[in-house]
């Protein structure tokens, strides 16, 4: 009878390949992508998402050429620093509107967040002081 | 009112800490009178959390303003059932009824155990006051359901996607999982601290355990199900952080459910299962310090709450002291008997946890992406999509495999040659399947084709179980009943190959179309044909309903309506999708309506198909049945117990 | 009692209200304080304080049931398990030997009472 178990070994490696594998993908594959806010967008560029507060006029309208335009300010109003989005694609999710939350995604260059995706927060029900 | 309440909860506390010092110090001297003290204790402070829940909900029903609580989560229009829903619908609320579900939990387990396990369950009682001690201590000192205000006309209202009965339901379904993880968490923290380590814990808790992981699994069924058709983007589950403190403590669990039969049959594994109890207890906390802190962006919350960092606290304790208590004890837990095989249904069993305890972990590692991120590089990077569907495919498929695999192997060992026989059926059977699949163009998403043929294997393996014990016993009602876990346990398998199914079906095999359709335009979509009958406006006292009109034909043939609601109190607007299910076909046609111009009927429209996607809903339903039969009190069983445990009868 | 009053003002007497609470408050609180306390209002004095768990010769008996259920469950299963033909005749043969060795072995542990 062999002193160790060939079955602990067996089951070693699959352990070892499991690892291997999660390793393997988050090296080579990434795909996470900056989640900035205004005031961190200076310098950066390339396909990131945007945390902020809408302010401004909502200009224009998504399926339309142009677009749909407005402004992003850092959601705990640190700084004033705005960030111009022109959002393309399905309408905004119904709670989309100035003063609300909003995770915008797309391409950011020269100083303007093409827009490809939206998502708005529900207005927040776990804070301890009512809304 | 609302200072019954407050002292309601302050004497839950008092009593959790009497509970927690006096029921310690009972365990540790192994004294009776005070033992049974904090036992009653623990019971009262489950009746005194039953008053302020009380209290909470009258003001609820009763639109009381000048509780601030009831003023920020309801209005005068609300309809009863709803006011009362509120109830978990806040901070302050949830965590009332999370500690509402924690006291009920405990009193309930202790009592039940009280004579079969004494030593065990005079520990047990410190555990769960101790629990019960930092909740109740959060809703005293940090998050109070009771603060009071001059009372303004009109409250603020509940958001509309959410007044609806899966919404109702899907918050105390949840709690009911994930403070029901506490229960096999107390015991197993109280068989280390009283050298107890055999499966008796396991034994005892075993029940709980089930049908607190049968309440998480269903609880997040109906959240997805929600999403489905109230949110309505076209999907069920977006990997949100939120969704994900769910899914985390219930695979955890799932691994847990599975592993504690090895210790029962083997005597092995009794470290793995002490750390598994603790992990899927933590993830609970874990999740819900998730879903309230705001410490990661989701789409339930963003701002950052004070409660976080006490939550926080908690579960970094509370991991020290089970890591503490599990090295402390740990030469208690050396195994009975060693793994002979990696071709047994223990080996069988440690891969399945393999597998589930790595997604899980996947998971959890995603979910802290952003934290970690933010804290070695100074930058926020989310993880998106792709990530966690890759590992669900990677780690989910094989486990799909083996749940065909493993109940098909003996203990201890199986020759591969006896394996080949008993799968011969099976294999056969999904060779057929995955040729008529590919024969009927399931050939375009490989994951999907994968997913199918495995279904089919072990739908195969299920029957094939069924079919040779049914024709050994003489009838499947004998079958069932002598051995309720495991048949039971073959129908959650089966709910899981439809959920499986339904996944593969309604991603793999989903086709989506966005259109702009002026008034009488047609499109077109996997056989279907939609044409703009143009957009209807209706008023009424709450709400102003905005629809487009599409006249479907092709597999099927009527009308399809979506469009949004705007409401007036609270003035928030939702957006209404178009749902038809076709069961004959099993799929759904999908419409969403982003854009209607009433007066030019112009619309812009997204439709979607979605094969199969029903079978998750359904596998719900096979889900909460299985789990039944698995639950199903056992006469026979529970007289052995109390004889073998109990042999003198104590008062 | 008005449902949507939106306050207090207009119940009964707030100060009555009041008293009402206070006084159920209290005898909630009466009760709790004799409930906790009851094991030692019922037995003031106790000749045996201890908690009554199983003594040390009974846990070893408890733990060798324990293993003659294991030792018989374990066999019924691969008897089951044979008899709907999951386990072949050869790996019955090689598995069924050991399992009635060790349920004979705790079946004789039991009936003759350990040292």
């Amino acid at each position: 009878m062999p002193t160790r178990s060939p079955a602990r070994l067996v089951v070693a490696l699959a352990v070892a390949g499991v690892l291997a594998i999660f390793l393997v993908y988050t090296a080579i594959a990434g795909h996470s992508i900056p989640t900035l806010t205004p005031s961190q967008i200076q310098g950066k560029s390339g396909k990131l998402s945007i945390v902020g507060t809408v302010v401004g006029k909502l200009d224009g309208d998504s399926h339309g050429a142009s677009g749909l335009r407005f402004q992003l300010v850092d959601p705990q109003g640190h700084s004033a620093k705005r960030v111009d989005v022109v959002y393309h694609g399905a309408a905004p999710p119904p709670l989309f509107r100035v003063g609300r939350s909003v995770v915008v995604s797309g391409r950011y260059a020269d100083g303007r967040l093409q827009g490809t995706d939206i998502v708005t927060k529900c207005p927040s029900k776990y804070t301890s002081a009512p809304s | 009112m609302a200072d019954l309440g407050r002292a309601a909860l302050v004497v839950t506390f008092g009593l959790a800490v009497y509970a927690l010092v006096a029921g310690g110090i009972a365990a540790r001297r192994n004294e009776r009178r005070l033992a049974a003290s904090a036992r009653n204790a623990l019971y009262c402070s489950f009746a005194s959390t039953l008053i302020a829940a009380a209290v909470l909900a009258t003001a609820l029903v009763r639109h009381d303003f000048t509780f601030t609580y009831v003023a920020a989560h309801t209005n005068r229009h609300l309809p009863v059932a709803y006011a009362l829903s509120a109830f978990w619908g806040g901070q302050e609320g949830s965590l009332l009824l999370w500690l509402l579900v924690l006291t009920g939990y405990g009193a309930l387990a202790v009592a039940m155990n009280r004579r079969l396990l004494r030593d065990l369950t005079a520990w047990v009682v410190p555990v769960f006051a101790g629990i019960a001690t930092f909740f109740s201590f959060v809703l005293v000192a940090v998050a109070s359901p009771f603060d009071t205000q001059t009372a303004p006309f009109d409250g603020a209202g509940l958001t509309p996607s959410l007044q609806n009965p899966y919404m109702v339901a899907h918050p105390p379904m949840l709690y009911l999982g994930y403070v029901g993880l506490s229960v096999p968490f107390a015991f197993a923290a109280g068989a280390l601290l009283s050298g107890r380590t055999d499966e008796r814990w396991i034994v005892a808790t075993r029940r709980w355990t089930l049908a607190a992981w049968a309440f998480l699994g269903f609880g997040q069924l109906l959240g997805a199900h929600w999403a489905y058709v109230e949110v309505g983007w076209g999907g069920y589950y977006a990997w949100d952080p939120v969704e994900n403190a769910a899914l985390m403590p219930w695979l955890a669990a799932t691994a847990f459910l599975h592993s504690v039969m090895v210790q029962e049959r083997k005597g092995m594994l009794k470290v793995w299962n002490m750390v598994l109890v603790a992990l899927a207890f933590e993830l609970s906390v874990f999740g819900t310090f998730l879903t309230r802190s705001g410490v990661v962006n989701s789409i339930h919350s963003f701002s950052k709450s004070s409660i976080g960092p006490w939550f926080l606290a908690f579960v970094v304790i509370s991991s020290i002291f089970s890591l503490a208590l599990i090295t402390w004890r740990l030469p208690l837990l050396k195994a009975k008997t060693k793994l002979e095989s990696a071709l047994s249904r223990e080996a069988a069993f440690l891969y399945n946890n393999l597998l589930l305890v790595a997604l899980c972990l996947t998971i959890l590692w995603g979910v802290l992406f952003p934290i970690v991120t933010q804290l070695f590089k100074g930058e926020t990077r989310t993880i998106g999509r792709p990530y966690y569907d890759f590992f669900l495919r990677t780690f989910g498929l094989p486990l799909l495999l083996l749940m065909g695999i493993g109940p098909l192997i003996a203990w201890r060992k199986t020759s591969l040659r006896g394996l080949a026989r008993t799968l011969t059926w099976p294999i056969v059977a999904a060779a057929v399947t995955g040729v008529a699949l590919v024969a009927a163009g399931a050939g375009s998403s490989s994951p999907g084709l994968i997913a199918y043929t495995f279904s089919a294997f072990v739908l195969a393996t299920i029957v094939v179980e069924l079919v040779r014990g049914t024709r050994a016993t003489g009838s499947l009602w004998t079958l069932v009943s002598r051995n309720r876990r495991r048949y039971g346990g073959y129908v959650v398998h089966a709910a899981v190959v439809l959920l499986a199914i339904g996944i593969a079906g309604s991603s793999a095999y989903s086709s989506s179309v966005e259109r702009r359709l002026a008034l009488g335009q047609s499109m077109t979509l996997a056989g279907y044909t939609l044409t703009n009958r143009g957009v209807t406006v209706d008023p009424k006292p709450n709400v102003t309903e905005t629809r487009a009109h599409l006249d479907v034909t092709g597999p099927w043939s009527g009308t399809i309506s979506s469009g949004d609601n705007q409401y007036v109190n609270p003035p928030e607007p939702s957006r209404e999708v178009g749902i038809k299910t076709d069961w004959l076909r099993g799929e759904d046609l999908y419409v969403i309506v982003d854009e209607a111009h009433p007066k030019t009927g112009l619309i812009f429209v997204q439709v979607l198909v979605k094969p199969l996607i029903n079978l998750i809903w359904i596998a719900g339903i096979v889900f909460l049945f299985g789990a039944a039969v698995a639950l199903w009190p056992d006469a026979r069983e529970q007289r052995r117990l109390v004889a073998r445990l109990a042999p003198a009868a104590s008062a | 009692m008005p449902a949507s009053s939106g306050g207090s003002s207009r119940d009964l007497h707030p100060l009555r209200r009041r008293s009402a609470v206070i006084v159920v408050g209290l005898l909630l609180a009466a009760a709790v304080v004799v409930l906790v306390a009851m094991p030692f209002l019922r037995e003031p004095v106790v000749a045996d304080d201890r908690l009554d768990a199983p003594t040390d010769a009974e846990e070893q008996r408890l733990a060798l049931v324990e293993a003659r259920d294991r030792a018989l469950g374990a066999l019924k299963e691969l008897e089951f398990d044979h008899r709907t033909g999951k386990v072949d005749d050869a790996d019955y043969r090689e598995l069924v030997g050991p399992l009635r060795q060790a349920a004979a072995a705790a079946l004789r542990a039991l009936d003759s009472p350990q040292e």
